[in-house]
C-alpha cells in the first residue's frame, strides 16, 4: 500500500560506486515530485549530489549516506563520511577561472557547510525552495 | 569540383542508373570519398572513430547514388550531402542511448523534453514533476525515471554534429563564436582556466553562463535557442569532462602552498 510522506528525513545509505549513484539521484527525484519542486530545483539538489559524489576525491570510504531533511522553505542534504582534507582544499579554492567544487555548490545551493560528527565529516547543502507540503497519496 | 567534372559525374550516373554499369558506380563512389570524409570529420572526437564514420558515411552516399534520379537538374554532391550526413546522425542516434534503456522510457524523455519547453513557457517557470506527469500523461515515478534514463543517453550523441541540434536542427549553439564576443576578453580567460580547458566551445560558452554568469537552464536555454534538457545534458557532460581532467591531473591546479 502506498504511503503518504509522514517523516520530514529520508535517509539512504548506498554503496560508493557510480552505478548507484543512480539510486541516490532517482530518491531527490522521488521526494523532489513529492514536494512539488520545480524541474530546476531537482536539477540543482541533483546536480550538487553528483558534484560530490562523481569524484574520487571526497567520500572517505567504500559507502556514502545521503540525509535528505525538508524544512520550512529549505530542502537540507547532507553527504557523508568525506576527505575533509579534500573537501576543505575544494572549498576554500576561490580561484577566479577555476571551475572548483565551491563554484558548483554555490550555484546550486544556498548554503554549504562541512559538519563533523564523532570525527566523521559530512557536507551540509541547504537548498531553498518554495515548499508545498505533501498532501496524501490514494492508496493504490 | 569544375563543370566537366560534375559533367563527368552526371555521365556515371547515367552509365549506371540507365546501363546498369557498375564499373560507374564504383567509380561514384571511390571519387567522392573525400566529401564523404570531410564531413565524418566534423562529427569526429565525439566518441567513434572517424574510419567508423566515414564507413557509415559511405553507406550515406551509395544510397544516394543508388538513388538519384538522373532527370534531376541537381548535382550528385548537392543530393549526397544531406544523404551522408543523415546516416550518419542516425548512427549517432541509434548508438546514443544505453541499450539497456527501454525504447517506451527513451520517448518518454523525448516528450518529456519538449513538454518542459512548452510547460514553461506556459506557466512562466520551471514546471514540476508531477505537473509533467500530468502533461504526459504518466506516473510521476514514469517521470523520475525517464529523466533518469536521460542519464545513460550517451554523451556521444549530445555533441550533436558540428552545425546541427540533437533535433536535426541548425544549433544556434554553432554560432557561438560570434556569441563569444559579446563576452569580456577577462571573462572569456576565466572559462579557460584549470580543467576547462578539455571542454569545446560550446560547452564552455554553456559553463560560463550557469557558473560565472548565474543564469538558470532555462534562461540559458531560451538564450541560445536550445531545450532546456539539452543543457542540463551539455552541463553534465561538461563537469564529467572536467572531472576527469582534474582526476587524471592534466588539469590541476598548481599545488597550494
Amino acid at each position: 500500500m502506498a504511503r503518504a510522506l509522514s517523516a520530514d528525513s529520508i535517509t539512504l545509505s548506498i554503496p560508493h560506486a557510480k552505478a548507484y549513484h543512480g539510486v541516490a539521484r532517482l530518491v531527490v527525484g522521488g521526494l523532489a515530485a513529492r514536494l512539488a519542486l520545480s524541474y530546476e530545483h531537482l536539477e540543482d539538489l541533483q546536480l550538487a549530489l553528483e558534484s560530490v559524489l562523481e569524484s574520487d576525491r571526497y567520500v572517505d570510504g567504500d559507502e556514502v549516506t545521503v540525509l535528505l531533511v525538508v524544512g520550512s522553505d529549505s530542502v537540507v542534504m547532507e553527504i557523508g563520511p568525506l576527505d575533509p582534507v579534500a573537501l576543505r582544499e575544494s572549498l576554500d579554492d576561490a580561484a577566479d577561472g577555476a571551475i572548483s567544487l565551491a563554484r558548483l555548490l554555490s550555484t546550486f545551493v544556498e548554503e554549504v557547510s562541512l559538519e563533523e560528527r564523532g570525527g566523521r565529516h559530512r557536507l551540509r547543502l541547504e537548498k531553498r525552495v518554495p515548499l508545498t507540503r505533501p498532501e496524501p497519496r490514494e492508496p493504490v | 569540383m569544375t563543370a566537366a567534372e560534375a559533367g563527368s559525374d552526371r555521365e556515371l550516373l547515367r552509365r549506371y542508373h540507365e546501363g546498369g554499369d557498375l564499373e560507374a558506380r564504383e567509380q561514384l563512389i571511390e571519387r567522392h570519398l573525400p566529401l564523404v570524409r570531410s564531413l565524418a570529420r566534423r562529427y569526429a572526437n565525439r566518441g567513434e572513430q572517424l574510419e567508423d564514420l566515414v564507413q557509415v558515411g559511405s553507406i550515406g552516399l551509395i544510397k544516394a547514388i543508388d538513388r538519384f534520379d538522373v532527370e534531376r537538374g541537381v548535382e550528385l554532391t548537392t543530393y549526397a550531402t544531406p544523404n551522408i550526413i543523415g546516416e550518419i546522425k542516425r548512427h549517432f542516434r541509434d548508438k546514443g542511448w544505453s541499450i539497456r534503456v527501454p525504447r517506451g522510457l527513451q520517448e518518454l524523455n523525448v516528450r518529456l523534453s519538449q513538454l518542459l519547453e512548452g510547460l514553461t513557457l506556459e506557466l512562466g517557470r520551471s514546471p514540476t514533476i508531477p505537473e509533467l506527469a500530468e502533461a504526459a500523461g504518466v506516473e510521476e515515478e514514469e517521470v523520475l525515471e525517464a529523466l533518469e534514463s536521460g542519464q545513460a543517453y550517451a554523451t556521444v550523441s549530445l555533441s550533436a554534429p558540428a552545425g546541427h541540434g540533437e533535433d536535426g536542427e541548425l544549433d544556434p549553439l554553432e554560432s557561438l563564436g560570434e556569441v563569444e564576443h559579446e563576452y569580456e576578453v577577462s571573462e572569456h580567460r576565466a572559462v579557460l582556466a584549470p580543467g576547462l580547458d578539455v571542454l569545446d566551445e560550446r560547452e564552455r560558452v554553456i559553463i560560463h553562463l550557469r557558473f560565472w554568469e548565474g543564469l538558470t537552464q532555462s534562461q540559458i536555454a531560451a538564450r541560445v535557442g536550445i531545450s532546456q534538457m539539452h543543457v542540463s545534458r551539455l552541463i553534465r557532460r561538461a563537469l564529467e569532462k572536467v572531472r576527469e581532467e582534474i582526476g587524471s591531473g592534466r588539469g590541476s591546479p598548481e599545488p597550494r602552498t
